[in-house]
């Protein structure tokens, strides 16, 4: 089955719309599926043109694909456990959220927040992530468990932060700290970063670029050869953070 | 007729010992108090009624219609946002709470853009802290780290810190060591022992560096970190270890420099570990004179201390979206409600911007930068001059204002009881 | 006003001798009288249970440290989130609920009095402003004096009515219930990242023992004739090794009143511990029990642990950062100057952790071993040992040996070399949980006096009516209708008004605060005893004359008056 929504003009269209009724699961029972514009309850066919195409009797088989103004749209995805989401251009904040299974594919951007407290599944971004991509909450003591998160540009600030399972990619750069209290898991940097791994106790982080500002608290630990985009390269080992009970690895290309 | 005992309604030192004269509804002498106490309670510019904007001029208007334009404003919008509160008391911050749960609103305060990146770090690390008394009766170790109290909390040093004698410091100056940490000299730095010039930007390095050589992994150390001498670093971590009571005290130096709430994590680990080895605590230099309470009354309400979301009834809190400078850049919301404090002056300009394109209505005694974005502005009692009600100082103790005079204005409580009724019965609730 | 009658009601109201009754229960203006005319409002309770409101007599649900565990846990509010409801207003939290949670979740589960468990008097203004904000219950706040640099130096110089007067003046200045003290000693030390070890340790600088302050402090509670006893959270909390503490303290009670006991030891699992490391802990219940049997002067409370996630907080802070530096995870420490410390740091208790197994079988032993019930009360110390709402599992738990017997299954095996849980068959009745949940506490607290805990004529009309037909049912073997009946109230009568009906609340709450009032004489005033106030001035941050807590703060305050003998 494969759904389309493609957003309709709004009065106000700045306003977000809350969504994490957009998941493939709820589009097998026909049900009245309600959304947030604001604090204003819609039906999803006030702010969407709904079209549905084809059957399915489990939700696997449902893909949804959004289109039209969907980069305010927050929380599609959230709780998925099956099925694909396909957007075609940028998408809002919380993108993924809790997700245990299926697949959510990011034509354009992501804003902040896409992946956090991830179980399982797989999104993959092929623009830009804001901040805290594959994060954790506030407060909680583990981030993203399982799963991957793949962002073909850059990342903002507080990639993979509290990452603890799961496997985290971004093809391009990360700004400001990313793996910042990393405790398992492995994170790939393609690019450049800034102080990457801060506080770290646990996980591998693997940077392909430059590390900026790299922190005077890990203790190099020798050389090891690492494969990225079919190609090997020769990577400087640190463990740390030893500011805290660090027991990460970092690898930095030399 | 002089009144004795008087709170300071201006920075989160709260000073209770003021002693001011008041003649027919003016204070004309403030004695013990800084020049940023005197001056706020001796100002005498109100606004005298409120103003309505009308095709580009102001117009005044009754309270009771701005009152009900207020209610009709809030209950129209789709995502109205409650800012400011820090510079009012916790029994008006409280209606304010319930005004906005009933609306659907996002209610924010001023931590925002001061020590909200503080409160993040101590909702991953905790905060091991005490009020300001413990530190003055006991700390041999003062730690000012990018905070500058002489200009910003003026009576701080000589109230609570390096001029305050205590019952086990009997001669505070000789006895005590202070520590300042900043990105460049300051008047504060100039009374200290130890100055630590750490470069812009590199405070994470710094606190981590002081990590590891408390943890006795000072070997890993480079000559240099961020600045600051390998020798220096460890003259420092000596000087805390060595402590009998040492009290960090950190401000917007670090709370809004490269790695924000990440900076003040590192610091709070560091107090930690310091515990390992003697009595250290840390605290943050709250600015308002009750953005503290602010912090209090939002969470023993909604569960959380600034942010929060009530757009889908329950409370919805995640900063960096639910806070007001990222809701205003996004042009989010569409009507806005401002109390006791000064957006217009502090945010950014594509903030201002918003909140001038939207209704925005102002709740305050004074015309200030806000006025010039305003639709509407209602101007009330002063808190701690003609309003009472309580405050919480920085350290977390609530003092009860007072108040000077009988005033006319109405007072925030009043005003916002009267927004609260008037949006309750709309919704029939 | 017209009036409530309350019609074939199955009540057990232990105070005044009812066990088991089916009667009928009159109520006007807030009170419950012999009988109403035929206009009153009815309510059938059709034989259900009826009890007089639940009383909690050892909770953190209001002030500085408990909105901090709210403030430092977002992971915690958001996992108890209800919107705004008809007169409900928005909750958030699971062990530490926003205030209003709190209300609601005790309110539907038919308790209508709590006592704070610990106010530190500098900030004893916040306390009661939470207090205004958890309208469905009447408060009372214990007040903390162990740390009191006053009262260390009246202890010293052996001067008991002096430590009366700054207990009288204290509470009369910050609105406090009765004396507190957690950990004596300890939190002074604690000023210096240091504890005491044992009741005679020596306070540093002080030259006085937690047994000299908590000895003079019974004396004084007595000599100020106040209402309850003092309430002790004994020193060492959560050492393995520290029942030998324990036992201690309770040596040291006197038997000075007769209408109640002369100590209360609070949340008595947490010191009911034999062994010397994490390794070989064990459970001391029998002696504890012991102790307290043999003993009519004195009380405890459980503070029964339960499985899962919580978050402990207490002024105990030198304990805090131990259970840090155990579980690393976030730790907030706040010391009170002159006064009081407090920490606070989340848990997570385990099945799996044999520890936390031992803990869980201490707390019911101490219940089921403690034979008179009027010695045991029913509590968690909330959140410290579990949530409030987990009192009805618990009830079912000390009420059927069955439920026991497949919990004791569920949890690491080798529990059982380490307890005697296993071997008690004891399952207590209605009227014992009755007891052991309001009575108890009514008495203990000494507050039977203004119509607490009981359902007598002149009696506050607070009462709960449970969907439970103590006739139709076996506890022992139904044991979730026991849970879900006490879980969820069909009625919770607040001073004569249904606040709750079936888990939901229906009108705002009004509710007192009640505090204590010891009238001393002239020469023991404080206000004008040169070298109080000028040490005050010195040492404290606040002004004097901004200290106390304003008459505002509680609109509904129930002072309750003694007559000092000094």
């Amino acid at each position: 089955m494969r759904v389309i929504l493609k957003t309709r003009p709004r009065a106000k269209p700045k306003i977000p719309i809350e969504a994490e009724t957009i998941i493939p699961q709820n589009f097998l029972r026909k049900n009245d599926i309600r959304v947030y514009e604001g604090n204003k309850e819609r039906k999803l066919e006030d702010l969407f043109y709904v079209t549905t195409e084809g059957p399915a009797v489990s939700p696997d088989q449902v893909e949804v694909i959004l289109t039209g103004d969907t980069g305010v749209i927050k929380r599609v995805g959230e709780y998925m456990n099956a099925g694909r989401i396909i957007v075609e251009g940028d998408i809002g904040m919380h993108c993924g959220n809790f997700m245990s299974a299926g697949e959510i594919i990011i034509r354009g951007n992501a804003d902040s927040w896409l992946g956090r407290e991830m179980r399982g599944g797989v999104i993959r971004c092929e623009g830009d992530a804001g901040h805290y991509c594959a994060a954790g909450y506030r407060g909680e003591k583990r981030g993203m468990r399982g799963g991957m998160v793949e962002v073909l540009g850059n990342a903002g600030d507080f990639a993979a932060e509290y990452l603890s399972g799961g496997e985290v990619h971004i093809h391009g750069n990360c700004a400001d700290l990313p793996g910042v209290e990393m405790r398992g898991g492995t994170l790939t940097i393609g690019g450049d970063c800034l102080r990457p791994c801060g506080n770290m106790t646990g996980g591998t982080c693997r940077i392909f670029g430059t590390a900026h500002q790299f922190l005077p608290t890990f203790r190099r630990n020798g050389s090891e050869v690492a494969e990225y985009g079919g190609k090997r390269y020769r990577m400087a080992v640190y463990r740390g953070d030893i500011a805290n009970r660090g027991k990460g690895t970092v690898l930095i290309r030399e | 007729m002089k009144v004795e005992d008087v709170v300071c309604p201006f920075c989160g030192c709260l000073c209770d010992d003021l002693v001011v004269e008041v003649e027919n509804n003016r204070v004309t002498s403030v004695e013990n108090g800084c020049t940023l106490a005197n001056e706020k309670l001796m100002e005498d510019h109100r606004l005298k009624n409120p103003i309505r904007r009308e095709r580009g001029s102001w117009k005044d208007v009754s309270y009771d219609a701005a009152i009900q334009e207020t209610a009709e404003i809030l209950l129209d919008a789709d995502r109205p946002l409650l800012y400011g509160w820090s510079g009012t008391h916790g029994e008006a911050q409280s209606v304010g709470v319930h005004l906005a749960e009933l609306l659907g609103a996002v209610i924010d305060n001023t931590s925002t853009v001061c020590h909200g990146p503080s409160i993040l770090a101590i909702q991953e690390v905790g905060h091991p802290g005490c009020t300001l008394g413990q530190v003055k009766n006991r700390a041999d170790v003062i730690v000012y780290w990018g905070a500058n109290p002489i200009d910003a909390h003026p009576r701080h040093m000589s109230r609570y810190t390096t001029y305050a004698d205590g019952f086990f410091v009997k001669d505070a100056f000789k006895e005590r060591k202070v520590i300042v940490i900043d990105v460049r000299k300051t008047e504060s730095s100039a009374v200290a022992n130890e100055f630590v010039k750490v470069d812009q930007g590199g405070d994470y390095a710094v606190l981590s560096a002081l990590r590891a050589i408390v943890r006795g992994k000072g070997d890993l150390i480079p000559v240099k970190v961020a600045g600051v001498t390998r020798e220096q670093l460890f003259r420092v971590a000596d000087i805390c270890k060595n402590a009998k009571f040492g009290a960090i005290f950190f401000g917007l130096g670090l709370t809004m420099s490269p790695g924000k709430n990440k900076n003040i994590r590192n610091a709070i680990e560091l107090t930690e570990e310091l515990n390992r080895h003697t009595k250290f605590t840390i605290s943050p230099m709250r600015g308002h004179w009750n953005v503290y309470g602010s912090n209090e009354v939002f969470t023993w309400i909604s569960g959380y201390p600034y942010a929060v979301d009530f757009a889908r009834g329950i409370a919805f809190y995640n900063p960096g979206e639910t806070t007001s400078v990222d809701i205003l850049r996004r042009g989010e919301c569409d009507a806005c409600l401002v109390v006791a404090s000064d957006p217009g002056a502090h945010f950014p300009r594509a903030c201002a911007e918003h909140l001038a394109r939207i209704p925005t209505v102002q709740i305050d005694p004074h015309v200030n930068a806000t006025t010039h974005l305003a639709t509407l502005q209602i101007p009330v009692a002063v808190t701690g001059i003609d309003a009472e009600g309580t405050a919480y100082r920085m350290d977390g103790v609530p003092i009860r204002t007072r108040k000077l005079y009988e005033g006319t204005y109405p007072s925030d409580l009043e005003i916002l009881g009267k927004i609260y009724a008037r949006v309750k019965e709309a919704k029939g609730s | 006003m017209t009036g409530l009658l309350v019609k074939n009601a199955y009540v057990i109201d232990p105070l005044s001798g009812v066990n088991g009754e089916i009667m009928d229960i009159a109520i006007r203006d807030g009170k419950i009288v012999e009988e109403v005319g035929s206009g009153a409002v009815v309510i059938d309770a059709g034989g259900c249970l009826t009890l007089p409101g639940g009383i909690d007599s050892h909770s953190h649900v209001c002030g500085t440290k408990v909105n901090f565990g709210r403030y430092m846990s977002p992971e915690d509010m958001r996992a108890g989130r209800t919107a705004r409801k008809g007169v409900m207003h928005v909750t958030s939290g699971y062990s530490v609920p926003t205030t209003f949670g709190n209300s609601y979740r005790y309110s539907s589960m038919g308790y209508t009095t709590v006592l704070e468990g610990a106010m530190a008097p500098l900030e004893a203004r916040h306390t009661h402003e939470e207090f205004t904000a958890t309208p469905h219950q009447d408060m009372l706040a214990n007040t903390l004096f162990d740390g009191n640099w006053s009262i260390m130096e009246a202890v010293r110089d052996k001067d008991v009515k002096r430590a009366a007067a700054v207990v009288a003046w204290t509470l009369a200045a910050v609105k406090g219930f009765a004396i507190k003290l957690t950990n004596p000693g300890g939190t002074e030390a604690w000023g210096w990242g240091e504890d005491v070890h044992s009741i005679r340790d020596e306070v540093p600088h002080f030259g006085v023992t937690p047994a000299e302050i908590i000895e003079t402090m019974i004396q004084a509670n007595e000599l100020l004739n106040l209402p309850h006893s003092v309430h002790i959270h004994c020193n060492n909390l959560g050492v393995p090794g520290n029942y030998q503490t324990t036992l201690d303290t309770i040596g040291l009670a006197p038997d000075l009143n007769r209408e109640r006991q002369s100590l209360y030891l609070t949340h008595v699992q947490f010191h009911s511990y034999g062994g010397s490391t994490w390794k070989d802990i064990c459970s001391k219940s029998e002696e504890v029990a012991r102790a307290v049997n043999a003993r009519p002067q004195v009380a405890i409370d459980m503070g029964q642990i339960m499985f899962g996630r919580t978050t402990t907080m207490t002024a105990d802070g030198p304990m805090e950062f131990k259970l840090y530096m155990l579980h690393h995870n976030k730790w907030s420490n706040h010391d009170v100057e002159l006064e009081t410390g407090s920490g606070i740091i989340p848990v997570y208790y385990s099945r799996k952790s044999l520890v936390n197994c031992v803990m869980w079988a201490i707390g019911l032993e101490l219940a089921l071993l403690t034979k008179n019930p009027w010695q045991c009360m029913l509590a968690t110390d909330n959140p410290n040992g579990a949530p409030f709402v987990k009192y009805p599992e618990i009830i079912a738990l000390l009420m059927s040996r069955k439920l026991r017997e497949y919990e004791m299954k569920a949890i690491d095996p080798r529990t059982e070399h380490f307890v005697p849980l296993f071997a008690i068959d004891r399952e207590l009745d209605w009227y014992e949980i009755a007891v052991m949940t309001r009575a108890a506490q009514a008495k203990a607290l000494g507050i039977t006096r203004i119509g607490k805990g009981h359902l007598a004529p002149g009696a506050e009309a607070d009462i709960a009516i449970y969907p439970l037909k103590p006739d139709e049912l076996d506890p022992a073997v139904d044991y979730q209708q026991v849970m879900a009946g006490f879980a969820k109230t069909s009625y919770t009568i607040k001073r004569g008004r249904v606040v709750a009906r079936d888990g939901e609340v229906i009108v705002e709450g009004a509710n007192s605060t009640i505090w204590t009032r010891a009238e001393v004489p002239p020469e023991f005033d404080l206000n004008k005893d040169p070298e109080f106030v000028k040490k005050f001035e010195q040492y404290y941050t606040v002004r004097m004359r901004n200290y106390p807590v304003q008459d505002i703060y509680l609109p509904r305050g129930v002072s309750i008056r003694t007559e000092a003998s000094l």
